[in-house]
């Protein structure tokens, strides 16, 4: 009985949402202004940033993204402290089957052009699909790959928090910087450059490369942590 | 002026960044940075709160683009009035918690400090931001530092109880985000000014379904019934500063937000019949479950969701008066219980299960906590002369005011409800014998400094309350004046 009051409620739902969903139009010219020329513009004629969503992560909406940074430092944060007591040394942790030979060589080969990836993914964010997010993220899977291939592979939380605190310490001054030269917090001061260089874009390709280290930090913090956790 | 409002998020993100390099260092910075933040936050904050008196609101732009390209924050003295309140509480809960298990390595430590900041920083940015979906990001900042500071003991029990906040929050992140997307895909724009201005574009079906989205999102902060199954657990689970931290900053931040929405963006400041349905429902469901709690904290916590359904009420009622009483009773809740969550803590300090008959025969052996517990305690039934009887007789003004008579009568006895159960602990406290065998914890100098401080607001707001009426006369008027601010933010040059 109380399965299908749920049942039924949920199907009025559902056809509600969908009805409400496909009446919104995606895809259709339905507003006549809004801020998207104002990003398109502003992103080819005054940041000279050629990858849109970029200028939009990094500048027009940077403080969001120094918001889901910190999001993302929160959540290793909170999870280093709820799993403290229960970590283990190196050597002993919850995988314990040993890989093969071919997994083992593969992995060795595979890392530096997997860390070399990512790195080239955030660098070339402004100009390129990806950037920070992205890249620290195939870095992490880099170390992951590393650490669940190698029983005593390890990393040094030391060097991860230098890393992650140093990355975020860039962010926040250069948009200290901005704060201090042009009074407005993450305004850019350093030269524009010429669009689809790879130094354009002002303060956005630095941001971008800080965000990427921060990420590939705190992702492969995280990954560290549950690893070595006990059963 | 020490700043403007963009620091109020920079500094404290920048120490939460430099703290764990400082703490390999020397372990004690990690309680004392958040500390230096917080206070500079309130003298910022408070600075800023005389400065707009004089200049009108501040609006600040952010990467040099004016809205709605860009984000702003804008502190006018209706979210200044929630800043200065919020940081003030975060600032006493460090001061509280600041020799608390003193003797735990520093990691654990390390993240608590940190968590704390950053969980005031999201609830200061909520309020701040002139943007909507800014706005997510920052209930997202606070939504997991609470879940973290909700475990912070890792027990069985606070695991659940934070595992079930997180379900909620995520679930609540969902539909807020589903609400931005319908919003932004039909005005082509995020900035809460320029919504509100745009408004009346949307077709009706969309507004409704967008309403109840967000509606649904911050009500889960917000501990409106019936999204509140949450609270009870964590209030409980949580350490005890923690309760006090949420009751008087998460809850805050997230009624403005939904305040924000309602008032400003949608605009429903005359059909407010809906925020006095639920604010009347969660009051009476709230005050009548608190009244069979035999866990303290339990009891607390639930007294707690019931002053937001009150506060609730009082914005529905929606006049000039009703949101001044509103933002009385907002003070008044975050003060209050803030010190009887600090107090209570500690007459249940040693029992593992913390009933309320742990705190008999208490005001022999605790006597300063038990008179600060029972100044709370009164001062939250609303008897005077505490800070409490005003915002409770603004509310009942206000109601009387629009003819409301049933809402009276409505408030007044579930008031009664209310007394039964804080005078029965009172009654424990002080005529009770107390049961054998028992150890008591005395308070630490830097939790009675934070305690007594509470107490000394509480009496002086109670006997003049003009110290703070005239920033709250402020408050209310900035938020009834909706077009001043749409026009203040879209036609800012600088």
């Amino acid at each position: 009985m109380k399965k299908a009051i749920i049942l039924i409620s949920l199907t009025i739902l559902g056809v509600y949402l969908i009805d409400i969903f496909t009446g919104i139009g995606f895809g259709t010219q339905h507003f006549a202004s809004g801020v998207k020329d104002a990003y398109l513009i502003g992103s080819k004629e005054t940041l000279r940033v050629s990858n849109v969503v970029t200028s939009i992560v990094v500048n027009f909406r940077g403080f969001d993204t120094l918001g889901e940074v910190t999001v993302l430092f929160l959540a290793s944060m909170a999870l280093g402290g709820i799993l403290y007591k229960k970590r283990h040394d190196v050597g002993e942790r919850s995988v314990l089957f040993p890989s093969t030979r071919i997994v083992m060589s593969g992995a060795k080969l595979l890392f530096p052009s997997i860390v070399l990836l990512g790195a080239y993914v955030f660098i070339h964010g402004h100009l390129s699909p990806g950037g920070g997010f992205q890249g620290g993220t195939i870095i992490a899977t880099g170390f992951l790959l590393m650490l669940i291939t190698y029983r005593n592979y390890s990393v040094s939380h030391n060097r991860l928090s230098w890393v992650e605190s140093l990355a975020g310490v860039l962010f926040i001054s250069l948009g200290l910087a901005g704060y201090f030269v042009h009074d407005s917090f993450l305004a850019n001061v350093f030269p524009e450059g010429k669009l689809n260089d790879l130094f354009s874009g002002g303060v956005i390709g630095i941001i971008y490369v800080a965000v990427g280290f921060k990420v590939a930090a705190e992702l492969t913090g995280i990954i560290y942590t549950i690893l070595h956790e006990k059963d | 002026m020490v700043g403007t409002p963009v620091l109020f998020i920079v500094i404290p993100l920048l120490a939460a960044f430099i703290i764990p390099l400082t703490g390999m260092v020397w372990k004690n910075s990690v309680r004392i940075i958040p500390g230096i933040v917080l206070s500079y936050m309130l003298i910022l904050s408070i600075s800023l709160l005389w400065h707009i008196t004089e200049t009108g609101t501040v609006i600040e732009v952010i990467a040099g683009w004016k809205p709605p390209i860009g984000i702003n924050l804008v502190f006018s003295p209706f979210s200044g009035f929630f800043a200065t309140l919020m940081i003030f509480l975060g600032l006493l809960v460090w001061v509280y918690s600041y020799k608390f298990k003193r003797n735990i390595d520093s990691e654990p430590a390390l993240k608590y400090f940190i968590l704390l900041m950053l969980l005031v920083t999201g609830s200061v940015g909520i309020v701040l931001t002139g943007d909507i979906f800014n706005m997510f990001v920052f209930i997202e900042i606070v939504g997991i530092s609470g879940y973290g500071l909700t475990s912070f003991y890792t027990r069985r029990d606070s695991a659940e109880a934070a595992f079930k906040y997180l379900f909620m929050g995520s679930i609540a992140s969902t539909f807020l985000l589903l609400a931005i997307m319908i919003v932004y895909s039909q005005l082509g724009t995020l900035n809460i000014a320029e919504i509100a201005d745009k408004m009346p574009m949307m077709s009706n079906k969309l507004k409704v379904i967008s309403l109840i989205f967000f509606m649904l999102a911050i009500g889960v902060e917000a501990e409106m019934f019936p999204l509140n199954g949450w609270a009870p657990d964590v209030y409980t689970q949580a350490p005890g500063p923690i309760g006090a931290a949420f009751a008087g900053i998460v809850a805050k931040a997230a009624t403005y937000a939904t305040i924000r929405v309602m008032f400003t963006m949608y605009d429903l400041s005359g059909a407010m019949d809906f925020l006095i349905v639920m604010g009347i429902l969660t009051f009476i469901v709230a005050e009548t479950t608190a009244l069979r709690q035999d866990r303290l904290k339990r009891m607390l916590a639930y007294s707690s969701i019931g002053q937001m359904g009150l506060v609730m009420v009082a914005f529905g009622i929606g006049t000039k008066e009703g949101i001044f009483a509103a933002l009385f009773l907002i003070f008044n809740h975050a003060i209050i219980k803030g010190l009887l969550f600090f107090s209570g803590s500690y007459l249940v300090y040693t029992k593992k299960e913390k009933h309320i008959s742990d705190v008999n025969g208490m005001g022999k052996y605790l006597p300063i906590t038990s008179v600060l517990f029972t100044i709370g305690a009164f001062a939250i039934i609303g008897l005077p002369p505490f800070s409490g009887f005003w915002g409770k007789l603004a509310i009942l003004t206000a109601a009387a005011d629009s003819k409301m008579v049933a809402l009276i009568a409505i408030i007044l006895s579930v008031s009664v409800l209310e007394a039964v159960y804080y005078l029965r602990v009172v009654n424990r406290i002080y005529f009770f014998p107390k049961k054998e065998s028992m150890e008591t914890q005395k308070p630490t100098i830097n939790a009675l400094i934070a305690m007594i401080s509470l107490g000394i607001i509480i009496l002086v707001i109670g006997f003049y309350p003009d110290l703070i009426t005239g920033f709250i006369d402020r408050a209310a008027a900035d938020l009834m004046d909706k077009t001043g601010y749409i026009k203040d933010i879209l036609t800012i040059n600088n």
